[in-house]
């Protein structure tokens, strides 16, 4: 009898543990999470792209997001709710080039980009001679490093702070150095204004030991010892290749726990890089106050109405008023386009 | 028998020509002559029973059914491989062609009708102008052109329509490609290897990686050996992190002091960075504010130097 009541309580607690569904259980922070979806019809390697980008929001996105071409952003805004869905990704295409929109929700703003190039996971993989997809490396999110942002504009600074909210923050304390598998690197070029998007996975390689060691110990396998007139040549042979990996001294960090097999806490290990793709060029045309819509905070190209905007703040608040209503009226209308 | 035979022959022109008669009639023959009131369908016993009767009536008769049956027999045997098909024809009473060739044929056999020998005429001089033409057209010598050969007026039209759809064809290759390219736009594959600017952004993010396990490993240094999910080694994990926190705090505060002087330093008067070279290197520095003395008294006492160098340093 005792047992049952205890059955019966345990279900009653249960739903109450888990009542904080959108945070991170050990920080108590808000897990951001992300729709990755298409307005109008994509040519086949942008959808392909869209996959990519899909693949690289999880684990906290919807991977198998089913769209429909009638769905309307307020469909994907409805649903976003309850699912605590916090930014979306939206992929569309002109015939000047395609787009990629990021967005917040449920109040935005939304920073509009030009694709101006991209490659495709798959490219990448092939033009790479060893692919490397371990099976978990999309098991936790990616890091995010932002680098040449800091030159004091405005977008820039809103731009840093968009893409620092996609991915969970990290707690310093906490972390888990296993769970850092990828990295999403965010580049602005001061000249070019263009921001290279790239995509890493993160390996961590004892220094200082030879490539064979270290295979063996990763693999597991017995070791082809015909050749050798002793087993310690096997570990006193130095093997191709060892010299060159060693050399990078910035690449090197101390670990605070043991990473695997191979890396032990005690020693140095290097940091090596592996690019899995995506890879997109991103030009930042246009920032909106409003989810798709609202005032243009920032416009690449000086939209008329902007440069009316700057001015009369001096002038007198009504007018101001009644131009900022023209360009919202303005911005719907690129809205369609773009979506068409 | 001749005679007979010329006279059904006429009878059946005669018959031939209402076209739907005949065939009602023939339906109706077999009835009639071969076998009994009660027999209405032929089948394929009753066909062999006919032939075989036939061929013992190989001589004139009065009736005519079975004469007629009997010429027939010979017409089928004129027609060689069609007797079958004659037959069936006779049971089917859809086959007109047939039963019309075989008319000829029989017309031909008998000779008599002049209207066949005018045909026959006809037809060699028709082969031989067949014959002319085919051999003209063979001896021509065959042009190697991709329309292979054709005849002159059908030729000019073919070549029309093929050019035709070569320009379709290149215009909708055209608007095709236009199409990938608009689809493509943007999409670039990435070279083999790493190029400057790929190395560069590597460079960049494994800066981040360093910078962020070099923190982490700041950090959890503290709570080495204790786990943050127990409430026990909570506090002192919390404990520990206040302190790291402290710590961290005083070591910014004395390097941001160090970069407040250097920069009041490098305000001044741009002095030179050795120590020797600036004016006031003498006064600053306590131990060489009397070297001469000094010189002097280390030649002469050593005691002396050092009450002379506290109170400098006091005065300071």
């Amino acid at each position: 009898m005792a047992r049952m009541h205890n059955k019966r309580k345990r279900v009653f607690v249960k739903p109450v543990v888990k009542t904080p569904k959108h945070v991170d259980h050990v920080t108590g922070d808000k897990i951001p999470k992300s729709f990755v979806f298409s307005r109008g019809k994509l040519p086949g390697p942008l959808r392909q792209l869209q996959m990519d980008l899909r693949k690289l929001m999880l684990p906290f996105t919807a991977l198998k997001l089913k769209e429909n071409r009638r769905n309307n952003l307020k469909d994907f805004l409805n649903v976003a709710g309850p699912m605590g869905v916090t930014n979306f990704l939206i992929l569309s295409k002109t015939d000047t080039a395609p787009y990629l929109r990021v967005a917040r929700t449920p109040q935005g703003p939304t920073l509009t980009f030009k694709i101006e190039e991209y490659a495709l996971a798959a490219d990448i993989s092939q033009s790479q001679l060893r692919p490397r997809c371990p099976p978990d490396l999309f098991k936790n999110p990616p890091l995010i490093v932002l680098s040449g942002f800091g030159t004091g504009d405005q977008h820039l600074k809103l731009t840093t702070v968009m893409f620092q909210n996609i991915f969970p923050a990290i707690d310093v304390n906490t972390v888990k150095l296993s769970s850092c598998q990828r990295i999403v690197l965010l580049n602005y070029n001061k000249d070019t204004k263009l921001i290279d998007f790239r995509h890493y996975s993160i390996r961590l390689q004892p220094v200082g030991v030879s490539r064979r060691i270290r295979k063996f110990v990763q693999n597991h396998q017995v070791p082809d010892l015909r050749n050798l007139q002793d087993v310690s040549d096997f570990v006193t042979k130095a093997g191709y290749g060892s010299e060159s990996e060693a050399d990078d001294e910035a690449a090197t960090v101390t670990l605070a726990s043991d990473l695997g097999r191979v890396n032990q806490a005690a020693s140095k290990s290097a940091v090596k890089l592996q690019e899995i793709g995506p890879r997109m060029t991103l030009h930042l045309v246009k920032i909106e106050e409003g989810l798709c819509s609202g005032g243009v905070i920032f416009n690449e190209y000086g939209n008329p109405s902007e440069k009316k905007r700057e001015d009369p703040k001096e002038v007198s608040p009504q007018e101001s008023q009644e131009e900022g209503d023209s360009e919202d009226e303005m911005d719907d209308n690129d809205d369609d386009d773009l979506d068409e | 028998m001749d005679d007979a035979a010329a006279r059904v022959g006429e009878h059946k022109m005669k018959r031939r020509k209402p076209g739907h008669s005949k065939k009602s009639k023939k339906r109706v023959n077999p009835s009639h002559g071969g076998g009994g009131p009660k027999v209405k369908k032929i089948d394929g016993k009753m066909k062999r029973l006919f032939r075989k009767r036939a061929r013992e009536y190989n001589s004139d008769d009065d009736d005519k059914d079975e004469q007629k049956l009997d010429i027939q027999d010979d017409r089928d045997i004129s027609a060689g491989g069609n007797e079958m098909k004659l037959l069936e024809a006779g049971d089917d009473d859809s086959d007109d062609n047939s039963a019309d060739v075989s008319g000829n044929g029989s017309g031909e056999e008998d000779g008599a009708d002049s209207e066949d020998g005018h045909g026959t005429a006809k037809f060699k001089d028709g082969s031989n102008a067949f014959r002319a033409a085919f051999e003209s057209i063979m001896s021509n010598a065959v042009t190697d052109d991709g329309l292979g050969p054709v005849l002159s007026a059908q030729r000019k039209l073919v070549a029309e329509k093929l050019a035709e759809e070569g320009v379709e064809k290149k215009v909708k290759g055209e608007a095709k490609k236009e199409k990938q390219l608009v689809k493509e736009k943007g999409h670039v594959k990435p070279a083999n290897y790493l190029d400057a600017r790929e190395k560069f952004l590597i460079g960049v993010a494994t800066k981040g990686v360093v910078k962020l396990f070099n923190a982490v490993n700041k950090a959890q240094h503290a709570q080495k050996g204790l786990n943050p999910s127990r409430s026990k080694d909570e506090k002192v994990i919390k404990k520990r992190r206040k302190e790291a926190f402290f710590s961290e705090l005083k070591k910014p505060s004395s390097s941001s002091s160090a970069n407040l002087t250097k920069v009041g330093t490098s305000g001044e008067d741009q002095a030179p960075a050795w120590a020797p070279l600036r004016d006031n290197y003498m006064f600053s520095n306590p131990g060489l504010k009397d070297w001469d003395k000094v010189q002097d008294a280390s030649e002469g006492e050593g005691g002396s130097e050092m009450p002379e160098y506290k109170s400098s340093s006091d005065d300071e």
